[in-house]
């Protein structure tokens, strides 16, 4: 597709045809159609979203300086209105309209493109929100027509549950979650902690740290308090001196983020080098299975579900539950849908207390461009 | 004719000049032009153009001129992606600058840029909202974030002073040119271990997206010859150039 695409009356009448479809299918699950407006304060998505969102983000300068942007996507402006107003949960909210993305190093890819989808929000039993959602996007393929198509699973809450089974200190722990989904980083952390020698000399005391606040005291605080520097001091030198992960456990997370295949199969893999670790994740894995038993009774093809662990979805505020699924146009695999869990959106868009949250996107035109065939 | 761009004030103009003159190249400034237009001695082929050091990179860009020279970090700056758009024929060996990541002094329990980014996602999850970085160099600064793995920060755009900032109160950390980093010390400042985004020089740069006609090819060629007699500067370019 051209990086500015031109849609013409076929390819009009064919993405209002199946909208007409999908959203439908949508308002039959409770779900209502709003729509955000285009053009959006740019604050929500820079302050509130992460690097790889803010680069990929268009943004523009109105005649009086306040800061726009193109919505990049519709889940933090539609997140955005629940929490502003005040919307009673359950939450069920669909969409269907054009999302924009500047494409860095790759100017063939299209700047703007559809998304259809349904976000569910603050509803308290997440593996019945994880049922309805995964349900929701298989027949939402169906309604389109789209068959043959594979999914790929995985886990951020996995990997946190993991984490923090670590004998490691806490800013260690919260460091590895923080990377899990940039490929390499977190694996190239592991065998550090694990075979490095990791020993740094850091001033340790409170009065060593005092001390050198003291000498300091003509410098900025730079919206930090001197508490919070000194707690931190504190803990980084204590961190220093403890950093070390029994290899054997190191090696076993590694190769465990490494696993990525059939997901009965690869999900036996995880349960054997945690038994190697000595690490027990019962309710992780026993979520992930009903994931699987949801799927089975879709009457997917188990051979045609993926469990990745080290699932890098690309939008940083997912934090458990994550999904693709994928088809082929006549260039190769693409990604028709993602979606997952973003329990801590809403709580990050001025939300006075935790709100569950899951959905879905799904990109239209490459659905339609993969029914029209790959093989 | 072929369109070079030099800075038209400051200690990097007369760089320029001197670096000229000792090639053998000296520059006569155009009558009635306001100092803003010049030739070179012997060269009729070439107009030069005195600009501001940050219009010569956007011009660059933009492929208004030819060649020009200005500072590496406004270059980068200017252009995140060079391939395609731009050539660096040459670093000239002055002006010299460091663009760098700078916290206050006080904060004596950050040195590297993996403790910034345990203090940026602290920052965002104590305050649920992002730490300030104050720059100019809005693009290089989100590289190498990207590059550092840091995300939870956002960029405050500054013109000028940002060494200031992190005292004013509008915005944390910064990210500036310096050259000895005396007046970030005189600020409260301090450089992270690991924070030199990029060392900069003045360079002779070309624009790959300029109206390239065989006249100005052959002007190039000529006055790049003069400049690096032996050098392969000339045939270096022209393998970047569109046919």
């Amino acid at each position: 597709m051209a990086a500015f695409p031109y849609y013409d009356s076929k390819a009009i009448d064919a993405l209002n045809g199946q909208a007409v479809s999908l959203l439908g299918l949508f308002a039959s699950r409770g779900y209502g159609r709003e729509e955000p407006a285009v053009l959006q304060p740019a604050e929500i998505f820079l302050d509130r979203s992460g690097e790889e969102i803010r680069r990929r983000t268009f943004t523009l300068i109105d005649p009086s300086g306040r800061e726009l942007c193109l919505r990049p996507d519709l889940t933090i402006p539609i997140c955005r209105e629940a929490v502003m107003s005040k919307r009673s949960f359950p939450a069920r909210i669909a969409y269907n309209g054009l999302v924009f993305r500047h494409q860095p190093g790759e100017p063939h890819r299209p700047t703007q493109f559809f998304q259809a989808g349904v976000e569910l929000l603050g509803l308290q039993d997440r593996a019945a929100g994880e049922t309805e959602i995964l349900s929701l996007v298989v027949d939402a393929l169906k309604v389109c027509g789209l068959s043959d198509f594979t999914i790929r699973i995985g886990d951020l809450a996995l990997f946190n549950a993991l984490v923090d089974a670590l004998a490691l200190p806490a800013g260690w722990r919260s460091r590895l979650k923080r990377h899990f989904w940039r490929a390499g980083y977190v694996e190239s952390l592991l065998y550090w902690l694990g075979h490095g020698d990791g020993k740094a000399k850091l001033p340790g005391t409170l009065e060593e740290i005092e001390a050198l606040l003291d000498a300091r005291g003509d410098a900025p605080m730079a919206g930090r308090s001197r508490e919070d520097i000194i707690t931190r001091a504190l803990d980084r030198a204590a961190d220093a001196a403890n950093l070390r992960l029994d290899a054997k456990v190191a090696d076993a997370v590694a190769q465990l983020l490494d696993i990525s295949g059939p997901a009965e199969e690869s999900l036996a893999k995880v349960r054997a080098l945690l038994a190697t670790a000595g690490i027990k994740l019962d309710p992780q894995l026993v979520a992930m299975d009903a994931r699987l038993a949801t799927l089975k009774s879709l009457n997917i093809d188990p051979a045609r579900v993926q469990f990745t662990a080290h699932f890098g979805r690309n939008m940083e505020y997912y934090t458990g539950f994550v999904f693709e699924l994928w088809a082929r146009d006549k260039e190769g695999p693409v990604q028709i849908a993602g979606g997952g869990r973003y329990d801590s959106m809403m709580e990050m868009l001025g939300a006075k207390k935790p709100v569950s949250a899951i959905g879905v996107a799904i990109r239209t035109e490459r659905v339609l461009a993969a029914k029209r065939g790959g093989k | 004719m072929l369109t070079l761009a030099i800075p038209s004030k400051g200690r990097l103009k007369d760089n320029c000049n001197a670096w000229f003159a000792e090639r053998g190249v000296v520059m006569e400034m155009a009558a009635g032009a306001r100092g803003y237009r010049a030739s070179f001695a012997g060269m009729p082929d070439v107009e030069v153009m005195l600009l501001s050091a940050g219009e010569i990179a956007s011009s660059l860009l933009a492929g208004d001129i030819h060649l020009g020279i200005t500072g590496e970090d406004l270059l980068r700056e200017e252009a995140p992606e060079l391939t395609g758009r731009m050539h660096l024929i040459k670093p000239l060996g002055f002006g010299f600058a460091d663009v760098v990541v700078a916290v206050s002094a006080y904060w004596i329990d950050v040195a590297t840029m993996a403790d910034l980014d345990d203090v940026c996602a602290a920052y965002a999850g104590k305050h649920k909202r992002r730490l300030r970085v104050a720059t100019k160099y809005a693009q290089l600064t989100r590289q190498f974030f990207a590059l550092n793995r840091i995300s939870d920060y956002r960029i405050v755009p500054s013109q000028g002073a940002t060494e200031g900032a992190p005292a004013a109160g509008t915005a944390e950390v910064i990210v500036d040119i310096t050259t000895t980093g005396a007046t970030l010390r005189d600020n409260g400042l301090k450089i992270l271990d690991d924070g030199v985004i990029l060392k900069s020089q003045a360079q002779l740069a070309a624009s790959l997206t300029a109206d390239w006609s065989g006249e100005a090819r052959k002007a190039c060629e000529a006055l790049l010859t003069r400049l690096e007699p032996a050098g392969p500067l000339y045939s270096a370019l022209v393998a970047q150039l569109p046919r």
